[in-house]
């Protein structure tokens, strides 16, 4: 059972600050007689204490507002924008119905979410193998690992952007030091950017680079804090290699793991920069995933589809919903907590 | 909590979730709806020189797309024009990243946001700024003014003309050139003053400037561009034929596309061979990947717009240029006139602000101004007078590579299809234009199918366009 | 220590060999973005780029000086919109998580996973309503456009209220036989007291912020004096694509923080990101 069930909450508002004792008794048990009535009556009208009301309400006004305002009633109003089509000035000014939404039931889209698909687990899976792979080893105690650790963190520095840009050089045909590298040992580099086979897993490259940082930091730190005793005790039991590794280290670290591969998940659908910069969803469309394509139809190329974006806006809010439906109710159920 | 404490708290639930859905609902219409706001003040009319008297300093913004060499020019050329008038006009640059942007952020701010004094509008967008209607035409500063275009080259202002009169004023103006790496040339044995003029040409060339190393791979490729749609645009225009119809959109609205000629298919055909040859470098359609590939000797041959000659020529070699090549020898047309030109806005702005970016624009618009302007990027000179200034002059003279777009200018007759296309939702086409070459070029689809794949995914997007501007 | 934790020479050996071979991948960008800005283009648009070329510093100063894409006012949006951002989601999440747990608020349980469906929706998913609305309020210009939307978190309020729970109740009920309010309770004794979750959000709602791209690139679009560190990346690469010397210098300048923060800081990285979630 989740921590966070509210069943098991303990009631800490029982103790107020008015000092009336007489709530801090429980339900009467058995049928509610008229005399009980008249105590419950009596708790209700100390209950709403008016300055505790009010503060709960100052307390709670900023939050409920700034989440309101801009995360609850956005999702009201894209739902209004996916029905309007736009001016040449890209005023919503014209009521178009259901044609946005039957757009996304086009192949366009269809392919634009098979990418998305394919882009996130491509970053999920590499992004959580590559960083273990550096983990493990960095966890063995021999001189110069701390060193090693800081150092591969290092990619966390980069944001969005300058990763993208750092690496358009990196494969950039006319001074790429890894088509450079490839050429040595007789392999001629691939369009890194320009095969539309290759560009979304360049892409995906990226982003993997970029989450390799702090993906190892946090497997690092779940690795270091495992209970040696445990570990002693299995290889005392003869566990040893991969089996020691999937059957004692992995559940042990599994918190850690869990969270990794949520915040890869979440990074990966929400990347825009690295898309845009690198490809700019092309060639011919080969790297527009969702967030992209959203970008694209209401604020690049001239474009000002906001009916259609708000549309697949609606469709990536599904899509996060769904994942982390699938995340928390199935893979956290395997996570083992201390 | 009691059960009646649980029936309170339950309707109350019911009512607060009635009152946000009611709130919402009412609210999301409006305020969605309102996006569309209206700029208070300033008409679309042309104020007099006295609309500075008295005003004190006038601070104007100008959104430009003009990079590297480009860009340090205009800023120099900008400051130039502060440190002339001091006190009474400060032009404040902008810097946009490209075309693109520029006008998806113009088009942005007409939604109740700060709209720029001035700003830089691709050939492409002459359509829809006309549409947007928020400019002060050039014409209008002109008959207040009585200001002499006859200094402007024909050709120039014939294309920036809609019925006669000129919208925008042009500025940096600009044809495609063929470029070569005369090192290059030399080392292959090929004469570098004789640059290839026809597709067939520059597969002949590129067979000998394929350079490979002992391992196999290609060192120096012979060909290279970027598949940028504007390159379509031209090679229909060298063709003599027109980009979309009717008449390319100069005797009334435009409503479809006329991508899959062809001259196109043989194009595409050409270009996807000498890929798979081996011949031309893969290059998708940012022109700055196409642009870094050619200074870094990537390839010997490639195809650029006039003002990247600027830029070119720190390059590590010798450039040299040549006209746009033809598809066929037999092709009578030549290439359309490109870059931009400089709209002034009148919505939303005072006189003041009106008739300071008229005095810019005019300052741009000296025969000084456009001899620097020309000399330090390849742009060729609005005004005709750059031509004879003695900058202009001596820097021709020692780099004739400035003077292949003049020449090519002047041997263009304006015709229907050498005006160019207009087209409300030109930057679209051109993005759509751009698909179809990356399709067949990178994707390996058949040109004919692309192209026609291409123009009919614009259905949509013309007709809502046309529909939304009756 | 038994034998048994210290690895033996074939594994060792395997060990640095695979780490070098990754460090040189995986950090080879990241040489290149430093040293690039020492190098002249010239010598870096070459394959592969000559990394042994002539050092100079020139690249940095014309990053520096360039008024194209302003660097230092970049900078200082960035840190607007990540310390606002910062305060904003420690106050909104404080006051919240105090309410749900220390006050009797009404309708508790269904505000709480209000604030957790919040969670769940992507920025992105919403992007063009906030957008549109932001512009029709007339303040799509001003610096305060950057983070209106994104002043209040759920996740700030989940993890705050995780906290607030595992106060010691006896605390609590001390401070109240002493006839302490709830202000005062909050300010001077749970706040101190749940130092490392408030550190937490705070680093976490600050790196959320100064990594924003989607929402700045747009807002700036029409402002250029809205950019960011992260979108002024984006307008340097089209200014200047045809000097990599002066893109990198300039890029390994908006990389300073972050570069900082990565080697000195990574203690509170690792707090910032997991307290709450993973134990």
């Amino acid at each position: 059972m989740s921590r966070d069930d509210p069943s098991t909450e303990r009631d800490v508002s029982s103790v107020s600050t008015v000092g009336n004792a007489e709530f801090t008794a429980s339900p009467p048990n058995g049928l509610v007689t008229a005399a009980d009535s008249a105590t419950v009556s009596q708790s209700v009208i100390s209950r709403w204490n008016p300055r505790e009301l009010a503060l709960t309400v100052l307390f709670l006004a900023p939050a409920v507002v700034g989440l309101g305002a801009f995360v609850i009633f956005p999702l009201f109003q894209a739902v209004y924008l996916a029905t309007m089509g736009s001016d040449i000035l890209g005023n919503p000014t014209r009521f178009v119905g259901f044609q946005h939404f039957e757009e996304l039931f086009t192949p366009d889209f269809g392919a634009v979410l098979a990418r998305t698909a394919g882009f996130t687990l491509m970053v999920v899976v590499a992004g959580v193998v590559l960083p273990m792979a550096l983990a493990v080893p960095l966890s063995q105690r021999l001189p110069g690992m701390r060193v090693f650790r800081t150092l591969f963190t290092l990619p966390f520095a980069y944001s969005a952007s300058a990763a993208s840009v750092v690496w358009l050089l990196m494969l950039n045909p006319a001074m790429s030091p890894v088509n450079w590298l490839l050429q040595l040992v007789g392999v001629t580099a691939p369009g890194w950017t320009t095969d539309s086979g290759w560009a979304l897993v360049t892409v995906a490259g990226v982003t993997v680079w970029m989450v390799s940082g702090f993906n190892l930091l946090v497997l690092a730190a779940g690795l270091a804090g495992l209970d040696e005793q445990v570990l002693e005790a299995a290889r005392i039991d003869g566990a040893s290699g991969i089996r020691h590794f999937t059957g004692i280290v992995l559940p042990m670290i599994s918190p850690s793991l869990f969270f990794v591969i949520v915040t890869t998940t979440l990074t990966a659908l929400q990347s825009l920069g690295q898309p845009q910069v690198m490809t700019d969803g092309g060639p011919n469309g080969a790297t527009s995933t969702l967030v992209y394509s959203i970008f694209n139809q209401a604020f690049h190329n001239n474009n000002s589809n906001y009916g259609l974006a708000s549309a697949q806006g609606l469709v990536l809010l599904i899509v996060g919903v769904l994942l982390a439906a699938v995340q928390f109710g199935v893979i956290e159920r395997r996570v083992h907590y201390r | 909590m009691t059960y009646q404490g649980r029936i309170q708290v339950r309707t109350k639930l019911g009512l607060v979730a009635v009152a946000v859905a009611a709130a919402t609902a009412v609210t999301a219409c409006s305020s969605a709806a309102s996006s569309g706001g209206s700029g208070s003040g300033g008409d679309l009319s042309a104020p007099a020189a006295s609309a500075l008297d008295g005003k004190g300093e006038t601070d104007i913004t100008f959104w430009h797309a003009m990079t590297g060499t480009n860009g340090e020019t205009l800023k120099k050329l900008t400051d130039q024009f502060n440190a002339a008038n001091l006190g009474k006009i400060k032009v404040t640059l902008a810097f946009k990243n490209n075309y693109d942007d520029t006008l998806s952020a113009y088009k942005n701010s007409l939604k109740g946001g700060e709209l720029p004094d001035l700003l830089q509008v691709y050939d492409v967008g002459t359509q829809f700024m006309i549409d947007s209607k928020a400019t002060v035409p050039a014409q209008s500063f002109i008959d207040v003014d009585s200001y002499d275009v006859s200094g402007i080259q024909p050709n120039i202002a014939g294309y920036y003309s809609v019925g006669g009169k000129l919208n925008s004023m042009p500025f940096n103006t600009s044809m495609p050139l063929l470029y070569i790496n005369k090192d290059a040339f030399t080392r292959a044995g090929l004469d570098p003053n004789k640059p290839p003029t026809t597709l067939d040409e520059i597969k002949a060339d590129a067979e000998k400037l394929t350079v490979k190393d002992a391992s196999g791979n290609t060192t120096q490729y012979g060909f290279g561009a970027s598949l940028y749609g504007w390159f379509l645009e031209q090679w229909t225009a060298v063709a003599n034929a027109a980009y979309c119809n009717p008449d390319n959109g100069r005797n009334g609205r435009a409503t479809a596309a006329n991508f899959a000629t062809d001259n196109n298919v043989k194009l595409l055909t050409w270009w996807k061979s000498m890929v798979d040859q081996g011949l031309a470098l893969k290059l998708d359609s940012d022109t700055k990947n196409g642009d870094s590939a050619f200074v870094a000797g990537k390839d010997a041959i490639t195809l650029e717009s006039t003002g990247s000659l600027g830029d070119f020529t720190k390059a590590g070699f010798q450039v040299g240029t040549g006209f746009y090549p033809k598809i066929n020898a037999s092709d009578t047309g030549g290439p359309i006139i490109g870059g931009a030109s400089l709209w002034i806005v009148g919505k939303g702005k005072d006189d003041a602000h009106k008739r300071a970016s008229w005095e810019f624009v005019k300052f741009l618009e000296t025969k000084d101004s456009q001899a620097t302007w020309h000399t330090s990027t390849g742009y060729f000179p609005v005004s005709k007078a750059a031509l004879d200034t003695p900058v202009d002059k001596a820097w021709v003279a020692s780099k004739p590579q400035f003077q292949t777009a003049i020449t090519q200018l002047q041997s263009t007759k304006l015709t229907t299809a050498t005006q160019g296309c207009l087209f409300g939702v030109m930057p679209q086409v051109r993005k759509a234009a751009e698909n179809a070459m990356q399709a067949a070029v990178l994707q390996g689809k058949d040109p004919k199918q692309a192209l026609t794949d291409a123009a009919n995914s614009l259905s949509q997007p013309i007709k809502d366009y046309n529909d939304s501007v009756k | 220590m038994s034998r048994l934790n210290r690895p033996g020479k074939v594994t060792s050996t395997f060990t640095y060999v695979w780490l070098v071979v990754a460090a040189v991948v995986l950090l080879f960008p990241i040489l290149l973005t430093v040293l690039g800005g020492f190098l002249p283009s010239i010598d870096l648009l070459r394959q592969p780029p000559n990394l042994l070329g002539h050092y100079t510093v020139d690249s940095y100063i014309g990053a520096l000086q360039q008024t194209v894409v302003p660097l230092l006012p970049a900078f200082g949006n960035s840190l607007f919109v990540g310390l606002v951002i910062m305060l904003a989601h420690l106050v909104t999440s404080c006051l919240a998580a105090y309410a749900l747990v220390f006050l009797r608020t009404p309708l508790r349980t269904p505000l709480f996973w209000l604030f957790m469906a919040t969670i769940m929706v992507p920025y992105e998913a919403i992007v063009v309503p906030n957008a549109l609305f932001i512009r029709s309020l007339g303040i799509g210009d001003s610096r305060f456009a950057l983070v209106l939307p994104f002043l209040a978190n759920g996740f700030g309020v989940f993890l705050l209220r995780q906290a607030f729970r595992q106060f010691p109740g006896e605390l609590r009920d001390a401070a109240t036989i002493d006839g302490c309010g709830h202000v005062r309770f909050l300010f001077t004794i749970l706040l101190p007291g749940c130092r490392p979750a408030i550190a937490a959000l705070a680093v976490w709602s600050f790196l959320q912020g100064w990594n924003m791209y989607f929402w700045p690139l747009i807002i700036s679009s029409t402002n250029n004096s809205l950019n960011t560190l992260q979108t002024a990346v984006f307008a340097l690469r089209s200014n200047d694509s045809a000097d990599p010397g002066l893109l990198l210098a300039g890029i390994t300048i908006t990389l300073l923080p972050t570069l900082l923060l990565v080697l000195f800081g990574q203690r509170w990285l690792v707090r910032g990101f997991t307290a709450g979630a993973v134990k």
